[in-house]
C-alpha cells in the first residue's frame, strides 16, 4: 500500500510534469486538474489587473497570465490577493516590451488591490483636526494607504479606465513621470496623483516633521494637509482604553 | 426561518440579494475570499448576513492532506466566522498542498484507512479551531485511482462518525465522478446514510474542450443538468429537505436567472416538506 505521504508527493510531481505518467486514464486526468487550478489563479489575476487587462486585450494577457501562474503559482488559498510579483513579470515579458509602461500599471493595480481588502480605520479627518492634534504626536497613515512613484503617467492611466473617467480622460494625460497616492476613505479605493512636496508630507512620521518636509520642497503645508486629510490618507488615533 | 434553497452570493448581485424576500433563501460564498483585514467586500457580506443566513464555503483547508491545516489560515477562518455567524462552514474532501504551494482545484487520493485517520485528524483540528463542527464534501474525480480501502461514502460516514463532521452532497460532483469512473450515480447517492446530511450543491458541468479526454468536468458554468435535477429529487425523497445551493462561480448570469434554479430547488423542497407534515 502507497503511504498517503508518498502518494501525494508523487501526485503533486506528476501534477508539475504529466508526461512523467505512463497511464493515459491518468494523464487526462492531470491535465484537468492542472487546467482547473491554473484557471482559478488566472481569474484572479484578471480580476486584480482590470486596467492592465484593459490596455493589452484579453488574449495578451492571458498568455501572460498563464506563463505567470506557471512559475509563481498561488502559495495560499486567498486567490483574491494572488500575484504580488506579477508587475514585474510584466515588465520583463518580452511580448509586451513595446508597451514599458504596463509595469508601472500593474504595480499600481496591485497597490490598489492592498488597499482594497486593508483593515478598516477611521481616517483623520477634519473634525479630529478641529479637536487639536499634537505636532509632535505620530502621525500614522490609513491602513489602506499606498504611495507609488513612477515613471510613467500611472495613476492618470488608471483613472482615465474608471467608470467615472470622461471621454477624453485618455487624451489629456501628460506623459511624465508620476506619483500616485492611494486611499480608501470610505467604500471605494481611489488613487491621486500628488506632487512631491505632498509626497515629503506624507514621509513625515509627526505632523511637525510632516510640515517640515513639505515646506522644504517648497509646498503650501496647509493646503497639502487639507487635501489628505480630504482623501482620508491618515489614520485617527484610537485611545487605548479608559 | 427554515433554510430551504441558496444561492452562491456574487458581489455584482448585492444590490438584488439584498432586497430578495424569497421564503428560506440564503446565500454561500467562498471563505477564502473574505478571510482580509477589512473592506467593502467583507462589509457587504456582512450587510448580508444581517438579512439571511450565510454559509461559509471553504476552498483552502485541504483537509485530506498529509500537512495539517495552516494555523494561520484556521485563524482568519475563526474571525471570519466570528464577525458572520454563519448557518454552516464547509470545505472539500481533498488535498491542495504540495510543496509550499496552494494547487487551486481538489486533488484525489487512495481512500485508505491512513487517509481516514489523517483526515480525521485534520477535520478535528479545524473543528477544535473553529469551536463547532463543519460539513466535508464530496469531490469531483477524473480518475479512478488504486489502492481505496474504502468506498466514498463508507470514507465519509466514518470520517463523520470519528469527528461530528456532517456532510455536504454535492449531487454534481457525484454525476461527474460516475460519469468519468463508470459507476452508478444512483447506486451512490442511495449509500449516503441521512442523518449526517448538512446540506447539497447542485451545480452544472460541462464535457472537457479537449474532446479525446472524454471526461466531464465539474465547471460551474452552466446551469444544473436535468439528470442532476432527477438525483436531486432522488435524493430528498430519500432523506428528506436539506438547505440547497445553487453554486455558479463563471459565465454568471443575471440575479434572477439564478434564482429561477434557486427557486425550483426551493420548490421541490416544498413538495418534500408537506409530504413530511
Amino acid at each position: 500500500m502507497l503511504e498517503a505521504a508518498d502518494f501525494q508527493h508523487a501526485f503533486g510531481a506528476m501534477l508539475a510534469s504529466p508526461h512523467r505518467s505512463n497511464d493515459p486514464a491518468m494523464r487526462r486526468a492531470l491535465a484537468v486538474h492542472r487546467n482547473t487550478a491554473s484557471k482559478a489563479a488566472r481569474d484572479a489575476l484578471f480580476a486584480n489587473y482590470p486596467v492592465t487587462v484593459a490596455l493589452v486585450g484579453e488574449d495578451a494577457f492571458t498568455a501572460c497570465a498563464t506563463s505567470y501562474v506557471e512559475i509563481a503559482p498561488p502559495r495560499e488559498p486567498r486567490l483574491c490577493l494572488y500575484g504580488d510579483r506579477f508587475s514585474p513579470f510584466i515588465d520583463a515579458w518580452s511580448p509586451f516590451l513595446e508597451a514599458p509602461y504596463l509595469g508601472a500599471i500593474a504595480a499600481l493595480e496591485r497597490l490598489v488591490t492592498e488597499a482594497l481588502f486593508a483593515a478598516d480605520h477611521p481616517p483623520l479627518d477634519a473634525a479630529a483636526l478641529a479637536r487639536g492634534i499634537d505636532p509632535e504626536v505620530a502621525l500614522r497613515w490609513h491602513p489602506a494607504t499606498r504611495v507609488a512613484q513612477a515613471r510613467m503617467p500611472a495613476a492618470s492611466v488608471w483613472r482615465a479606465h474608471q467608470p467615472d473617467a470622461g471621454p477624453d480622460a485618455f487624451e489629456a494625460i501628460l506623459w511624465n513621470p508620476e506619483i500616485a497616492l492611494v486611499t480608501r476613505a470610505g467604500d471605494a479605493v481611489e488613487v491621486h496623483v500628488i506632487d512631491v512636496p505632498t509626497r515629503a508630507f506624507l514621509a513625515g512620521r509627526t505632523l511637525a516633521e510632516a510640515a517640515a518636509n513639505a515646506a522644504s520642497e517648497g509646498g503650501d503645508v496647509a493646503s497639502i494637509f487639507a487635501l489628505l486629510l480630504s482623501v482620508g490618507a491618515f489614520a485617527e488615533e484610537i485611545p487605548r482604553g479608559e | 426561518m427554515i433554510m430551504t434553497a441558496g444561492l452562491g452570493f456574487k458581489l455584482e448581485h448585492l444590490d438584488e440579494a439584498l432586497t430578495a424576500r424569497n421564503p428560506g433563501l440564503w446565500f454561500e460564498v467562498h471563505a477564502e475570499n473574505y478571510m482580509v483585514d477589512g473592506g467593502p467586500r467583507l462589509r457587504a457580506l456582512l450587510a448580508l448576513a444581517e438579512r439571511f443566513a450565510i454559509s461559509l464555503h471553504g476552498v483552502g483547508l485541504s483537509l485530506a492532506s498529509v500537512e495539517p491545516p495552516a494555523g494561520d489560515h484556521l485563524r482568519r477562518l475563526r474571525t471570519l466566522a466570528d464577525l458572520v455567524g454563519p448557518a454552516a462552514i464547509s470545505d472539500h474532501l481533498a488535498w491542495q498542498k504540495w510543496e509550499g504551494g496552494h494547487h487551486a482545484d481538489f486533488l484525489p487520493f487512495p481512500r485508505t484507512r491512513q487517509a481516514l485517520d489523517i483526515t480525521a485528524d485534520n477535520v478535528a483540528r479545524v473543528q477544535d479551531a473553529l469551536g463547532r463542527s463543519i460539513l466535508v464534501e464530496n469531490p469531483s474525480l477524473y480518475v479512478d485511482l488504486p489502492g481505496h480501502d474504502l468506498d466514498e461514502a463508507s470514507f465519509l460516514a466514518e470520517l463523520a462518525a470519528r469527528t461530528g463532521c456532517g456532510l455536504l452532497v454535492d449531487v454534481n460532483n457525484i454525476f461527474v465522478s460516475a460519469a468519468n469512473l463508470r459507476f452508478s450515480a444512483e447506486a451512490r447517492i442511495d449509500a449516503i446514510p441521512a442523518s449526517i446530511i448538512g446540506e447539497v450543491h447542485l451545480a452544472g458541468h460541462r464535457p472537457d474542450p479537449d474532446p479525446e479526454s472524454g471526461l466531464l468536468i465539474d465547471s460551474h458554468d452552466a446551469p444544473v443538468s436535468d439528470p442532476v435535477w432527477l438525483l436531486y429529487q432522488r435524493l430528498i425523497n430519500r432523506v428528506g429537505p436539506r438547505p440547497t445551493l445553487i453554486e455558479r462561480d463563471d459565465d454568471i448570469p443575471p440575479f434572477q436567472e439564478l434564482m429561477l434554479e434557486r427557486d425550483r430547488a426551493h420548490r421541490l423542497l416544498e413538495q418534500r416538506m408537506s409530504i413530511d407534515a
